[in-house]
């Protein structure tokens, strides 16, 4: 069956990459579930992404789809109602998961930092930023006032606020969004982490404003051959910066790829529609939406927990977990049609072909082996809209 | 015909800074400085334009939140400020908001149904079938499970909350929406939903929107026309296919070629990695080098082969307490240094206030001392080439850029 054919390929997959250089930061299998009053209920489920040296692993999934959630338990900034179920988070090669709570935020400080989705919330109103900035400078390297100070303004010189001499003295109310945003990367950057996980940094500021903050980030990822993870809804941002892609859906990665391929022949039926359904230049008519929502935790469908919602959904869907396909190497697909899809064609139709699953496998080797020809299949994917 | 239903003439608004122990007021945030606008009805109209620029503050005035220093809002033709009491209460159900921030709005103390159900308290109103009952069809409407109804905003992400936002303002069905940010939190899949529902609710019921966002791509789908906001001003407005493909003004060009687009092919950064540690099969990357200097390359458009990227304008738009001298956006205009007019009679723009680093730049005088005046484009003076009077830009050099010089 095709379903253990893809599991072995996998395998394959994960060894190849071995050779490649280590990982900086390894996430495996992460589930993370919330006590609610409703329950136990399961908001990342089984997540597993890399994150390599100068390189940048995008994010993307709808509100909801944990993205958040994973990178707060991958920094032990898990709120009390929330427990690792399983799951390892290896960053040089010690399991963050498996420290106690102190360990692991000490540990995470110095090498994994983050930049949060709201850049005025997460800095305090009443200090100047100077001082907020060299907090855990102060804190972890017990620095002295005047070196805190000193090193503050080269932070801010690095991220290259104007001024930074005066501006070091100012409240956080007194800069931009934008300016705000830089002043996080700033603080984030204080301790030299080797992966830095960007929540939605940009999301609250505008095209002109983005564009300097992601060359930003760029640039000083490059210097220090820092892993980045950057995690955002916008499709134009990841196509513009990221390097690799994990679409979440439902607390699940449903495909994961280079990013090139993934825009132009995605192999998982949420990704082409998240493509299909941006506005586009030229289109004027309705926008091709996902139908529905978002499943509720509580409420996971049965089966691949797309299905109600996905235009290629067959009967083995609704029953069926998919699991995470190899439909090309270096690339995951949790759909039990990921090879048709990456190849632009529809599964066959519900008992059209009893050996249809035997198809599906041919079909992949046939798309596996034109990627490796470098074949453009453009028209496959969802550019139209 | 098109007929107004939204008209804003001459609108200022100034908010005093006060300062020193008498706290006398000396100065002004000039957050708009003389805009006017006309809405027409059933039509939406984009509003666009950096952090600051003022659209928020329009917004709040046209929604009657904050009152004008100066200059006029008419809505269905009368004069709000000369409305009574009970006429203000009724232009606030017709002019209804929605806001920015899904965080903020929300009371976090008040269930989703109280909140979305709060207006027809405030107004005394009891819909058919009750209140509960429209409560759920407005969760409904806006793609939240109304089964969700006793929730309270924390225990919703970013985007769902937003729509809770949407639902309230969809309340009391209002003539116009007044919609600042709606659905840049929201993920794309949501957004394509929710931007349809507007458009349905606009063919529906006849709605007027005022769609402030930040994302150019939303705006160019949903508005009929557009208009571009820098420092408290329009400096370019007209039909949405006019100003996304004939952008006239460098502002506009700058924000239209800083918008990402969903092709991996148009880098928005430069990507300076040594080498490509895991070897890609597929199609080759193509990376469009981007200077970081902000100089100019070609003028990208909104599409999937416009060089994103090729105008980065630097800083931050000006303080608006103290904006610059002609035309406001000339300490940031990548155009003005490269003109002809800009060496010849050069004269050192002065670096903006507190930003020495920007060193010297030279603009054409004229850009410095004059204000550019918001008219249509006089680019095409050849007999019986009708001048577009519908889309008017504010550049002294506006007629220039029909084919954009690009610095070499
Ligand atoms: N404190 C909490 N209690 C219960 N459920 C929670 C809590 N925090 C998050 N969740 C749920 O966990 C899921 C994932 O949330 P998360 O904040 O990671 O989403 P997200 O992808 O970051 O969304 P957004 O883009 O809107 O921020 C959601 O269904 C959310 O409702
Ligand atoms: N209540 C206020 N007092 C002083 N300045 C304000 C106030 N509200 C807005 N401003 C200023 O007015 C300018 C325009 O703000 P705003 O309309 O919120 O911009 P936008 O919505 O385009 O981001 C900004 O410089 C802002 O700081
Ligand atoms: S497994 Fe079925 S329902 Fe799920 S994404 Fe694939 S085709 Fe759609
Ligand atoms: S008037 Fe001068 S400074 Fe202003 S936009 Fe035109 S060229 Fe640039
Ligand atoms: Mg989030
Ligand atoms: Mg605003």
């Amino acid at each position: 069956m095709s379903r253990t054919r893809s599991a072995a390929e996998e395998k394959t997959v994960n060894k190849d990459e071995s050779c490649a250089p280590p990982p900086l930061l390894e996430v495996t299998d992460l589930s993370v579930e919330f006590r609610t009053p409703a329950g136990q209920v399961r908001a990342v489920d089984g997540l597993s992404y890399r994150v390599e040296a100068g390189r940048t692993l995008a994010i993307v999934g709808e509100s909801g789809s944990g993205k958040s959630v994973s990178s707060l338990a991958v920094l032990g900034l898990l709120p009390d109602t929330a427990t690792v179920t399983a799951g390892t988070a290896r960053l040089d090669g010690v399991d963050l998961l498996a420290l106690s709570r102190k360990e692991h935020r000490a540990r995470c400080g110095d090498q994994v930092a983050m930049v949060f989705q709201d850049a005025l919330a997460a800095l305090n109103p009443v200090h100047t930023v100077g001082y907020q900035l060299t907090e855990a400078l102060r804190a972890r390297r017990g620095m002295s006032r005047a070196d805190a100070r000193k090193r503050a303004v080269e932070l801010l010189d690095l991220v290259k606020v104007p001024n930074a001499k005066a501006r070091v003295k100012e409240y956080p109310h007194e800069f931009s969004g934008g300016m705000r945003q830089r002043v996080m990367i700033a603080s984030a950057l204080s301790l030299d982490p080797a992966v830095l996980i960007a929540d939605e940094p940009t999301t609250a500021l505008d095209v002109t404003v983005q564009a300097q903050v992601l060359r930003l980030l760029a640039e000083i990822q490059a210097e220090r051959q820092m892993g980045l993870v950057l995690i955002t809804h916008d499709l134009g941002v990841v196509a513009g910066v990221a390097d690799d892609v994990t679409v979440m859906y439902a607390g699940r990665a449903v495909e994961q790829a280079p990013v090139v391929p993934a825009y132009t022949a995605p192999a998982h039926p949420y990704t082409r529609a998240l493509l299909r359904s941006i506005p586009s230049a030229s289109g004027t008519g309705r926008l091709s939406v996902i139908p529905g929502r978002p499943p509720s935790l509580a409420a996971r469908p049965s089966g691949c927990p797309f299905h109600p919602r996905c235009d290629a959904a067959r009967d083995v869907c609704r029953t069926e977990v998919p699991p995470a396909a190899v439909p090309a190497k270096g690339r995951m697909s949790a759909c039990h049609f990921a090879s048709d899809i990456m190849a632009g064609q529809e599964p066959a139709p519900d008992g059209a072909d009893e050996h249809s699953t035997g198809r599906t496998t041919a079909a992949g080797n046939a798309a596996a082996t034109a990627f490796d020809r470098g074949d453009d299949r453009g028209d496959s994917g969802g550019d139209h809209g | 015909m098109a007929e107004p239903v939204l008209e804003v003439r001459d609108l200022v608004k100034h908010y005093p800074v006060r300062n020193g122990l008498l706290r006398r007021s000396v100065s002004a945030v000039k957050a708009v400085d003389g805009v006017s606008l006309t809405l027409d009805r059933g039509r939406t109209l984009g509003l666009v334009g950096e952090s600051g620029s003022g659209k928020s503050t329009l917004a709040r005035v046209l929604v009657g939140v904050e009152t004008p220093t100066s200059g006029q809002v008419l809505v269905d033709g009368e004069d709000v400020s000369r409305l009574s009491r009970a006429g203000r209460k009724q232009l606030r159900r017709d002019v209804q908001m929605v806001f920015q921030d899904p965080y903020t709005s929300l009371n976090p103390r008040m269930s989703v149904n109280e909140i979305v159900g709060e207006p027809f308290a405030i107004h005394g109103i009891d819909p058919a079938g009750g209140r509960r009952a429209a409560v759920s069809e407005l969760l409904e409407l806006v793609g939240l499970d109304p089964d969700h109804a006793n929730r309270y905003p924390h225990q919703f992400s970013g985007g769902q909350r937003q729509r809770v936002g949407i639902a309230r303002a969809l309340a009391l069905r209002p003539k116009i929406l007044v919609c600042d940010e709606p659905v840049s939190a929201l993920d794309v899949s949501v957004q394509g939903q929710v931007i349809n529902l507007l458009e349905d609710l606009q063919a529906e019921l006849g709605l007027s929107y005022l769609f402030v966002a930040h994302d150019l791509g939303v705006v160019r789908h949903i508005a009929h026309d557009v208009a571009v906001m820098y420092l408290g001003r329009i400096v370019e407005q007209g039909a949405e296919a006019e100003v996304y493909d004939a952008a006239q003004h460098p502002y506009t060009q700058a924000l239209l070629s800083a918008v990402p687009v969903p092709d991996p092919s148009v880098r928005l950064v430069t990507s300076s990695r040594p080498v490509e540690p895991t070897p890609v099969a597929g199609p080759v990357e193509t990376r469009v080098p981007t200077s970081s200097t902000g100089s100019v390359g070609a003028i990208g458009s909104v599409g999937p082969t416009g060089s994103v990227g090729a105008i980065v304008l630097e800083g931050d738009p000006p303080s608006p307490v103290d904006p610059p001298s002609g035309c406001p956006f000339h300490t940031r205009c990548w155009l003005a240094p490269t003109l002809p007019e800009a060496r010849t009679d050069a004269a050192p723009a002065q670096p903006p206030a507190g930003r020495p680093d920007l060193g010297l730049r030279l603009v054409p005088t004229m850009c410095e001392t004059d204000v550019p005046a918001l008219v249509p484009r006089s680019a095409d003076t050849s007999p019986g080439a009708a001048s577009d009077v519908s889309h008017v830009v504010a550049c002294h050099f506006a007629r220039e850029l029909v084919d954009p010089r690009v610095e070499v």
